[in-house]
């Protein structure tokens, strides 16, 4: 214990004499967040939606980069024969140099946070889990780090190996380019990566909820660092001409591997795969979900949320009689119908779509390819409830709704800006042109009430998709446009109605919200209906008083 | 007294490569033991398996009458060494290496003790990276000493270091002997390995093919006198060819060197001979055989090459 303690001291205080480690280890994940911090000046608190992307960046070169590199270079100048000749063990030094990297990482990361909210960041909302989260993302990088050091020969296939690694996990890995922007199969690919993970744990102790809905992310993150010690501790070697491709032992390597592989498989079996809240799913955060031994043909008539556990389902949505496809829904979820296409009838109405304003409409840009819809989504059971939306009654919302899962209006879904935030002058001028616009936006004049909410809705969920810098102000500027246009009682029951059928009407307003200088529309319209239905709930709790923004 | 190290039929390959091939010997206690061999003669491999750097492929090895092979870390824990290619951390310090690898063993010398006995105090606080080659060296051997050995392996202590350093280590390497600890040096170079051992061993292609004094094995061999001579006008060395005895006769003008095994009836002809030609001689010396003879002898390579 005693040398083990010498070893770990003497290891820091080198690694405090390294003027390349303190550029590396300090200076460099200053540099990111202050850039990062130029970048997105014009967020009202700025830095706290990326503390997660920025300190895995931070423990990411720490660990993957610092702590390789050091072992290789002891290694290759003969420290590390030198110690075998001491009567110690190799896990005592390992660990001794890996707790060593860890108390680095730790420091390097409190800098940076202090530095933040120097800047004007709030202090992170869950401090302890922050610190667990950090450790745990430390332990994963460090084995990964570890293994690396196994594998190179010397100091320049540390840097080769370590950029193999380090740019496919920042580009499509979920750490510098969320995971919102990346296409689907580089979603896919993110969840074999631990950097998403890491992402995910960290910004969930920063500005989420905690490490209670980062459960998977905290597994993940030790099936990754476990492995990779282990396989390390397999593929030790203490002199630099035992070359690896030379070396036995290399099968330990797949060991690591397949700590990813399990975890990417098991993300995606539990359908962990793409952006949003990924620890809470849309449907599972607005919606009450049933007991789990619930029978599906459970009466019809719940219980009072108060005294036993709500029931989901509402009873089964009247399907339009003239749609031909039949109506589907997203499993598990009480989702209702197919979306129709831009001419096809209201769900909502069973009524063909109002035609479109006659309001000066410019000519159209032109759309992309035709967005998909959820209408080929395996059939699941229909959601019970209100027969129509103007059957709604506040039992029903209280019965089938829950307001404390939503995502964070801190958060990167759905955001929310606090009230009383003024936006940036650019900002505050694209939400002007958007609040004066609406009145005469086409889309908001449609006949059908539910459909033209579904559209309001829309021009807060494009913004959010795109985090574009409207996007925390946008659902203020929606709430006013619906109080206006839009009776208090039957804004409510609409706005419930919207958030238990995701996908009921039609997506064709997406195809003008160019004309309030928000993009063509995204290509993915369903992430833009749940994201919609994330508003619905928002400002039906604000309308109801059921959430009381800080 | 038992022996502190004994070697038997050490077996050590990498590859295709036999390093060492059935190596057996005995170091006794308070004995300077030389290993003496050319580079790749298997010395530093057999060394770095009997203190446990390496595991060998067979044979047995008994340290301070414990079996190194099953209890490598007791071992480690009485032996001390300083290997030819140990360097420490660019920033680390002298009293630092030495606090640090003190912490490893049960027993250790204070480090300010060992900074005076290697005269490193004037440079106690001075990174690594600053120190002179003769400066790491004898950081290195403090480091062989800080645990209190029982015996000290040292791996070509002197090698690629400038005159000054190699004295002094050999001087320092001579303390040692003096003190009565027990030391396996390993080197090619025969002075050093005459001057300071108590017995050698001669390495070559993994295998032990001569071993015990200096003086003795020079004695035993069969390896013959190096006879030159310089004289007062260029002679053709093809008249020297008759001397008894002459082998490896070459010649440069006034300048001639052979060698024989009977010099004292080569030198009586040689003189006959040059009085013969009325040639004057200048100069002449008669050399001994040497322990690089006798590795010649033994190997026929040089340990110089």
């Amino acid at each position: 214990m005693n040398g083990w303690l010498h070893q770990l001291e003497i290891t820091l205080r080198l690694h405090f004499r390294n003027k390349m480690a303190l550029l590396y280890g300090y200076l460099f994940p200053l540099i990111f967040l202050v850039a990062f911090w130029v970048l997105y000046r014009h967020e009202r608190v700025p830095l706290a939606r990326h503390m997660g992307e920025l300190l895995t960046v931070t423990a990411l070169g720490g660990a993957c980069f610092g702590l390789p590199t050091a072992m290789v270079s002891e290694r290759e100048r003969g420290v590390w024969r030198r110690y075998r000749l001491a009567p110690v063990s190799t896990h005592s030094l390992v660990a001794g140099t890996v707790a060593a990297r860890y108390i680095a990482l730790v420091t390097a990361g409190l800098l940076q946070v202090a530095l933040a909210m120097a800047v004007g960041m709030p202090a992170p909302r869950h401090p302890f889990d922050l610190w667990v989260a950090f450790t745990f993302v430390s332990f994963a990088f460090l084995g990964l780090g570890l293994v690396m050091a196994m594998m190179a020969d010397n100091v320049p296939a540390v840097q080769a190996l370590g950029q193999c690694i380090f740019l496919p996990m920042l580009i499509i890995g979920g750490i510098a380019v969320p995971l919102a922007s990346l296409p689907e199969w580089a979603q896919h690919v993110s969840a074999f990566f631990p950097g998403r993970y890491a992402v995910e744990a960290l910004q969930a102790s920063v500005t989420g909820n905690g490490l209670g809905s980062a459960r998977f992310d905290l597994l993940a993150l030790v099936l990754v660092g476990a492995s990779g010690c282990a396989a390390a501790g397999g593929m030790f070697r203490w002199d630099s001409q035992q070359r690896f491709a030379a070396r036995g032992g290399k099968a330990w390597l797949a060991l690591a591997l397949g700590g990813w592989a399990a975890v990417g498989l098991i993300a995606e079996s539990r359908g962990r795969i793409g952006a949003g809240d990924r620890a809470v799913p849309a449907d599972q955060a607005i919606v009450r979900q049933p007991p789990a031994a619930a029978p599906t043909n459970a009466p019809a008539n719940p219980l009072p949320a108060t005294s036993a556990p709500p029931v989901t389902a509402p009873p089964a949505v009247t399907t339009p009689p003239v749609m031909t496809t039949p109506p589907t829904v997203t499993p598990g979820a009480p989702r209702v119908t197919t979306p129709p296409s831009r001419t096809a009838p209201s769900p909502e109405t069973g009524k063909p779509a109002a035609p479109e304003p006659a309001a000066p409409v410019p000519d159209l840009p032109p759309t992309s390819e035709p967005r998909p819809t959820p209408a080929d989504k395996p059939a699941a059971p229909e959601p019970r409830g209100p027969s129509s939306w103007q059957a709604v009654t506040p039992a029903d919302i209280e019965r089938d709704l829950v307001f404390d899962r939503l995502p964070s209006d801190q958060g990167v879904v759905t955001p929310i800006a606090p009230a009383d935030e003024d936006p940036d002058p650019e900002v505050a001028e694209d939400l002007e042109f958007v609040r004066q616009s609406l009145p005469n936006w086409g889309p908001g004049k449609v006949a059908d009430p539910v459909q033209r909410v579904r559209n309001y809705l829309y021009v807060a969920a494009v913004p959010d998709v795109f985090q574009i810098p409207v996007e925390r102000h946008m659902a203020h500027v929606v709430y006013e446009r619906l109080q206006e246009d839009i009776p208090k009682d039957q804004l409510i029951q609409i706005l419930y109605w919207i958030a238990l059928h995701p996908n009921g009407g039609d997506d064709s307003a997406l195809d003008q919200v160019w004309a309030l200088r928000l993009g063509n529309g995204p290509s993915d319209a369903e992430q833009t209906r749940e994201r919609a239905a994330f508003y619905a709930v928002k400002l039906l709790g604000r309308l109801t008083g059921k959430i009381v923004p800080r | 007294m038992p022996a502190k190290v004994v070697v038997r039929d050490l077996r050590k390959r990498y590859g295709e490569v036999e390093a060492a091939r059935g190596v057996s010997f005995e170091i006794q206690d308070s004995e300077i033991f030389g290993l003496l061999g050319p580079n790749g003669s298997g010395k530093t491999t057999t060394v770095e398996c009997v203190i446990g750097l390496r595991e060998p492929d067979g044979g047995d090895i008994e340290v301070c009458g414990i079996d190194a092979r099953r209890r490598p870390h007791d071992v480690k824990q009485k032996i001390g060494a300083a290997l030819q290619t140990t360097a420490l951390q660019d920033k680390i310090t002298p009293r630092e290496a030495l606090t640090l690898f003190g912490a490893f063993y049960r027993d250790s010398e204070a480090p300010q003790a060992m900074l005076d006995r290697f005269a490193l105090t004037a440079k106690a606080d001075a990174p690594f990276d600053t120190l002179s080659g003769g400066q790491r060296q004898r950081l290195a051997l403090a480091l062989a000493f800080v645990n209190k050995p029982e015996l000290v392996f040292l791996d070509e202590p002197t090698s690629g270091l400038d005159p000054q350093s190699r004295r002094e280590l050999r001087a320092e390497v001579a303390k040692m002997k003096r003190d009565g600890h027990t030391v396996l040096l390993t080197t090619h170079d025969i002075d050093e390995a005459e001057e300071l051992c108590d017995r050698i061993a001669i390495i070559d292609q993994g295998r032990i093919i001569a071993a015990g004094a200096p003086h003795d094995l020079v004695a035993r061999s069969a390896a013959t006198q190096s006879v030159s001579l310089v004289t007062s006008e260029p002679l053709d060395p093809a008249l020297l060819s008759g001397l008894p005895g002459v082998e490896e006769l070459t010649g440069d003008g006034t300048r001639i060197r052979f060698r024989t095994s009977n010099a004292g009836a080569c030198v009586a002809e040689l003189m006959t001979l040059l009085e013969r030609e009325h040639t004057a001689l200048v100069e002449l010396e008669v050399r001994k055989a040497t322990l690089e003879d006798v590795f010649i002898g033994l190997t026929g390579t040089s340990l110089r090459e």
